[in-house]
C-alpha cells in the first residue's frame, strides 16, 4: 500500500479498531436482540447534547459528549427496564425511547434556539463525525476502546455466554444479571458515542450491525462468531478507507458501509454455516441420494423379477 | 429428619394477579413429589419465587434450614425449556459445563476436569455422544437431557424441576424418570412441575396439589383423592369430562 | 410488589408520554422563532399602530430590513440569528406567523428548502417575495452540479438589488412611507459600500498566491468572487455530504503548494473535518493555523455587533484578512 497518505494511514488505523471493538460489542447486541440499539442510543443522546450546549451557552465538544453519553445511558437503562417490567418487546422499548428521548431533545432545541445568544445552529448534527477526518488522537482513542472491549471479552467470556444464553440460571448460580446487564450496558454505550462522534450515526449503525450478522452465516461457536465478527468489522473499515482513497470525492464513510454490506452479501451466499450456496449444495447432494436409492431399488426389483 | 425445604406463609403475584396465596408446606427428605394444578394456579411462579427469580410478596422459605443464599450449591433447578433461545451458538457440552460455573470460579476457564464431569453428567442421561452437537440441532427431548444434566453436574441435594416432560418423547420420558428415581435412591430430593395427572400415582411418591394456594399436599397414596383433585382443579376438570366422557 | 402494580401502567404512561412528545417535535419543528431587530416595536400582532407587519426567514433579511424601516415596520425573522436555514422546517406557530404577516420575506434558490411548500401555500393569501430570486440570472453561482449556489447575502452587490426589491414590495404596501423607505435604504447602501471598498482593499493587499480561504463547506463563493479570493470547501454546498480521503488530500496539496498560512471553521459546522486537514498539512511540513471562525449561514448573537448584517459581513473579512495576511 504504498502512496498513503498520513491521513489515510490514520483512517485506516481508527477505523481498523472501531471496526474491531464494534465487531465485537455487536455480537453481544445481536443476542440481547438489541442490535438497532445504537440508532436508537444515538437518537437518546439528543437531549444531552442540547443540555450540554444550554448550560455552556457555546459549543464545547467534550461537554457535549459527556451530555450525549449521560443521556444514551440513561435511555438504554430505560429500554431494559421498559423490558423487564412490561411485555412490551425489545424493538418496541427500543423505539418508544427512541421517539420520547428524541421528541424531548426536539423540544430542547426549540427553546434553545430561542435563546437570545448565537451559535445554536446544527447542534443536532454538531457531535456527528466523518470517518475521513480522523486523525492521530482518534488513532489512540480507538485502539483503547478496541483494548477494552477485547478485554472484558476475553476475561469473561464464559460468563457472558452464560448471561447471553440463560440470564435465569446465571442468575441462579449466582451470576449477578445487573452487573452483567450493567457493564454490557456501559460497554455498548461508550462505543455508540465515541463511534458516531468519529464517523456518525448510520457508519457506526452498520458496524454494530452488519459484521455480526455475516459472522453467524460462518460458524457455531460463540466464541467464532465474535472472533469473526470482529475481523469483519475490522476487515470493512479497512477495504472501505482504502476503496475510498482510489476515486476523486469517494465518501469515505459510506464505503465503509458497501464493504461491510458486501462481506453481509458474500456470508449470505457463501456461508458455511447458513449461506445459500451451500445449502443449495446440500439439496443438490440430498436429491443425489434420494435418486441412488431410487435406483437400487428398481434394480433389486428387476433382479428379483429376473430370478 | 429435617425438612429440605419449608414454606410458609408465601405470597406473590403476577402483574395485577395475586399467583400465590399464603402458601405453606414442608418437604421431607428423599422424596419424589409433584406439583400439580390447572394453569396459572402458580406453578412454575412458585419455583421462581422460592429461588428468588420473582419478588415475593410476603412468607418464608427456608433451605436446608437456611436462607436461599446460604444454600444455592445444594439447589438445582431445571427451568421450561422455553426460557431459552435454542439458537445460541453452543453445543450441548458447553451447556452443561455452565452448571459448573459456579464451582469453577469467575473469571478462570474451565478445566479437564471440570469436562469430564459434564461429560459423566450428559452420559447419565444417555447423551454423551451429543456432546459436540450444536444445541439448535437437538429435539426437544434431547434438549430436556442437556438440561438435566446440567443440573446433575451441581451436584445438588435438592432439585427442582419445571416441567421436564413437557413435549418429550416416551423414550425420553423413561429416560428422566429412571434419573429422578435414581436421584430418589441416592437420598437427593426431587420437586417436579408436572402437567400430566395420569402419570402422578405411577411417578411420584408425594404430591403438592396447588391452585394459589396449598389444596393438599402428603403421599400419594393418601391424598391424591378424586376429592382433591376436584377442589384443586374446580370447574377445569368438569369441563374437561364433558367434552370427552 | 411495588414494580409489578405500577408496570402496567407504566407500559402505558410511557406510551401516552411517547406520543404526546413525538406531536410535539411534530409540531414544533426544528427550530424555534427569534422576534425583532433594531426597528421592531410592541407585541406580536399588533400593527394597529400602522407598523408593517414583515416575516422573513433569516436574519440576513430580517436585521437589514428592520433598519431600513425603521419603526414604520415590525420584522419578525422565524429562524433565530444561529439557526441552519438548509435544515429549518416550519412548526405550526411559524405557519400561524406566516398568516399573521402583511408580508414575507425569503431568500429562495432552494436556500429554505424544507419551506417551499409553506410558502407556497401562504403565497395565495399574502404578498410573498423570494428577496434572493429577484437577483439577475446571469450573475448568481452555480456548481459542478448545475445547482445555485443561494449564499447570495455575501455578495454586497447582489445582496443590494435583493433587499432593494423587498423595500419596493415595502412601499408599496405602504406608499406613505415610502419616501422614509427610500431615504433609509440610501443610507444603509452607502454603508454597504463603504463595507465592500473596505474588504476589496483589504484583501487585496493580500498576496494572490496566498488569498485562498479554505472552509467545510462551500458556503462562500460569492464572498471569493466579490473580494477575488479562491475559495476551496471541504464538502459541497449542502451540509448533507460527506467528504472522502482525496477531498482532504486534495485540499492539503493546495495549501502546501500555495504556502497558505490559515484555514477557517464555520460557527454551524463541526470542525473536525478541518481539524484533519491541518494536522494533515503538519505531517507535510507546512504549519497551517486556525485562522479563525467565520459565520456562514448563521449570524451572530441578537443584540451583539456580529448579529447584524454589516457586523457579521465586517468580522468574517476582518477575520480572514488578518489570517492570511499575517505570518506567512
Amino acid at each position: 500500500m504504498t502512496g498513503l497518505t498520513h491521513n489515510a494511514l490514520w483512517v485506516l488505523a481508527s477505523m481498523l479498531m472501531l471496526g474491531t471493538a464494534a465487531g465485537l460489542a455487536g455480537c453481544f447486541a445481536y443476542w440481547k436482540r438489541q442490535s438497532l440499539m445504537s440508532d436508537a442510543l444515538a437518537h437518546a443522546a439528543l437531549p444531552g447534547v442540547v443540555i450540554g450546549f444550554a448550560i455552556l451557552g457555546f459549543k464545547s465538544l467534550p461537554v457535549m459528549l459527556l451530555g450525549a453519553a449521560a443521556s444514551a445511558l440513561l435511555g438504554a437503562w430505560a429500554v431494559t427496564a421498559i423490558r423487564a417490567h412490561s411485555r412490551v418487546k425489545e424493538d418496541t422499548a427500543m423505539g418508544i425511547i427512541l421517539s420520547v428521548f428524541f421528541g424531548l431533545g426536539i423540544m430542547l432545541l426549540t427553546m434553545v434556539n430561542r435563546m437570545p445568544g448565537g451559535g445554536q445552529s446544527g447542534l443536532n448534527g454538531f457531535i456527528f463525525g466523518q470517518a475521513a477526518a480522523m486523525v492521530r488522537q482518534d488513532m489512540r482513542t480507538m485502539t483503547a476502546v478496541a483494548a477494552v472491549v477485547l478485554l472484558v471479552v476475553l476475561i469473561s467470556f464464559k460468563e457472558w455466554k452464560l448471561y447471553l444464553f440463560d440470564p435465569a440460571f446465571a442468575r441462579g448460580i449466582g451470576l449477578s444479571g445487573r452487573l452483567m446487564e450493567a457493564a454490557y450496558l456501559t460497554l455498548l454505550v461508550v462505543i455508540i458515542v465515541i463511534g458516531i462522534q468519529a464517523v456518525g450515526v448510520i457508519l457506526m449503525a452498520a458496524l454494530l450491525i452488519i459484521p455480526a450478522v455475516s459472522a453467524r452465516y460462518w460458524t457455531n461457536a460463540f466464541g467464532t462468531m465474535l472472533a469473526l465478527s470482529a475481523l469483519f468489522g475490522g476487515g470493512a473499515g479497512v477495504a472501505g478507507t482504502y476503496v475510498s482513497t482510489l476515486g476523486d470525492g469517494w465518501p469515505t464513510g459510506p464505503f465503509i458501509v458497501i464493504a461491510a454490506a458486501g462481506i453481509f452479501l458474500l456470508s449470505l451466499v457463501f456461508g458455511r454455516r447458513k449461506g445459500l450456496f451451500v445449502k443449495a449444495m446440500q439439496r443438490r447432494e440430498q436429491k443425489r441420494r434420494l435418486e441412488l436409492r431410487a435406483v437400487r431399488r428398481d434394480a433389486l426389483a428387476e433382479g428379483e423379477a429376473m430370478s | 429428619m429435617e425438612p429440605v425445604l419449608q414454606v410458609r406463609g408465601l405470597h406473590a403475584a403476577y402483574r395485577k394477579n395475586k399467583v400465590l396465596d399464603d402458601v405453606t408446606f414442608e418437604v421431607a427428605p428423599g422424596t419424589l413429589t409433584a406439583i400439580i394444578g390447572p394453569n396459572g394456579a402458580g406453578k412454575s411462579t412458585l419455583l421462581k419465587t422460592m429461588l428468588e427469580l420473582h419478588p415475593r410478596l410476603a412468607g418464608e422459605v427456608r433451605f436446608f434450614g437456611t436462607a436461599y443464599r446460604n444454600a444455592k450449591l445444594k439447589v438445582g433447578y431445571v427451568p421450561q425449556r422455553g426460557s431459552v433461545d435454542w439458537d445460541f451458538p453452543t453445543d450441548a457440552l458447553d451447556v452443561v459445563l455452565m452448571g459448573l460455573y459456579g464451582r469453577i470460579g469467575w473469571l478462570k476457564r474451565p478445566g479437564r476436569r471440570h469436562r469430564e464431569l459434564a461429560l459423566e453428567a450428559l452420559g447419565k442421561m444417555g447423551m454423551e455422544g451429543f456432546a459436540k452437537r450444536q444445541i439448535s440441532e437437538l429435539s426437544g427431548g434431547q434438549q430436556q437431557r442437556v438440561f438435566l444434566a446440567r443440573a446433575l453436574v451441581q451436584d445438588a441435594d435438592l432439585y427442582l424441576l419445571d416441567e421436564p416432560l413437557a413435549g418429550v418423547d416416551a423414550a425420553t420420558e423413561r429416560a428422566i424418570m429412571e434419573m429422578l428415581r435414581t436421584l430418589r435412591a441416592a437420598g437427593k430430593t426431587v420437586m417436579v412441575v408436572h402437567h400430566d395427572l395420569q402419570t402422578v400415582e405411577d411417578y411420584f411418591d408425594h404430591v403438592l396439589m396447588l391452585n394459589r394456594t396449598v389444596i393438599a399436599h402428603g403421599p400419594t397414596t393418601e391424598i391424591f383423592t378424586q376429592d382433591t383433585i376436584a377442589r384443586t382443579y374446580g370447574g377445569w376438570l368438569r369441563r374437561k369430562e364433558r367434552v370427552t366422557g | 410488589m411495588f414494580k409489578q402494580r405500577i408496570s402496567k401502567s407504566t407500559g402505558q404512561a410511557f406510551a401516552l408520554l411517547a406520543a404526546m412528545l413525538m406531536l410535539v417535535a411534530c409540531g414544533s419543528g426544528a427550530g424555534g422563532g427569534a422576534e425583532g431587530g433594531a426597528g421592531s416595536a410592541g407585541a406580536d400582532g399588533s400593527g394597529a399602530d400602522g407598523a408593517i407587519r414583515v416575516v422573513t426567514t433569516i436574519a440576513q433579511i430580517a436585521e437589514p430590513l428592520s433598519v431600513i424601516g425603521g419603526d414604520r415596520v415590525q420584522v419578525t425573522s422565524l429562524m433565530g440569528p444561529g439557526v441552519d436555514p438548509h435544515l429549518y422546517q416550519a412548526s405550526q406557530s411559524d405557519i400561524r406567523k406566516l398568516g399573521s404577516a402583511d408580508i414575507i420575506f425569503y431568500s429562495g434558490l432552494h436556500l429554505e428548502a424544507n419551506m417551499l411548500r409553506a410558502f407556497e401555500e401562504i403565497g395565495k393569501r399574502r404578498p410573498v417575495l423570494a428577496v434572493g430570486e429577484a437577483i439577475a440570472k446571469d450573475r448568481l453561482l452555480t456548481d459542478a452540479t448545475g445547482a445555485v449556489d443561494p449564499h447570495v447575502w455575501f455578495d454586497i452587490d447582489l445582496w443590494k438589488e435583493a433587499l432593494g426589491a423587498a423595500v419596493e414590495e415595502l412601499k408599496k404596501l405602504s406608499p406613505d412611507d415610502a419616501e422614509l423607505f427610500e431615504a433609509n435604504k440610501r443610507d444603509y447602501f452607502a454603508k454597504m459600500d463603504e463595507l465592500k471598498e473596505e474588504a476589496v482593499r483589504k484583501m487585496a493587499s493580500v498576496p494572490k498566491e496566498r488569498r485562498v480561504l479554505v472552509t467545510a463547506h462551500d458556503a462562500f463563493g460569492y464572498f471569493g468572487r466579490m473580494l477575488d479570493l479562491e475559495v476551496v470547501g471541504l464538502q459541497g454546498l449542502s451540509t448533507e455530504d460527506e467528504i472522502g480521503l482525496s477531498d482532504i488530500e486534495r485540499t492539503i496539496d493546495l495549501l502546501v503548494e500555495r504556502r497558505v498560512p490559515a484555514v477557517f471553521v464555520e460557527s454551524s459546522i463541526n470542525p473536525k473535518s478541518i481539524e484533519a486537514v491541518i494536522e494533515g498539512a503538519k505531517e507535510r511540513g507546512a504549519t497551517v493555523r486556525l485562522g479563525g471562525e467565520l459565520f456562514s449561514d448563521a449570524m451572530g448573537g441578537a443584540g451583539t455587533v456580529e448579529g447584524t448584517y454589516l457586523g457579521m459581513f465586517r468580522h468574517n473579512v476582518d477575520t480572514i484578512f488578518e489570517a492570511l495576511s499575517g505570518e506567512g
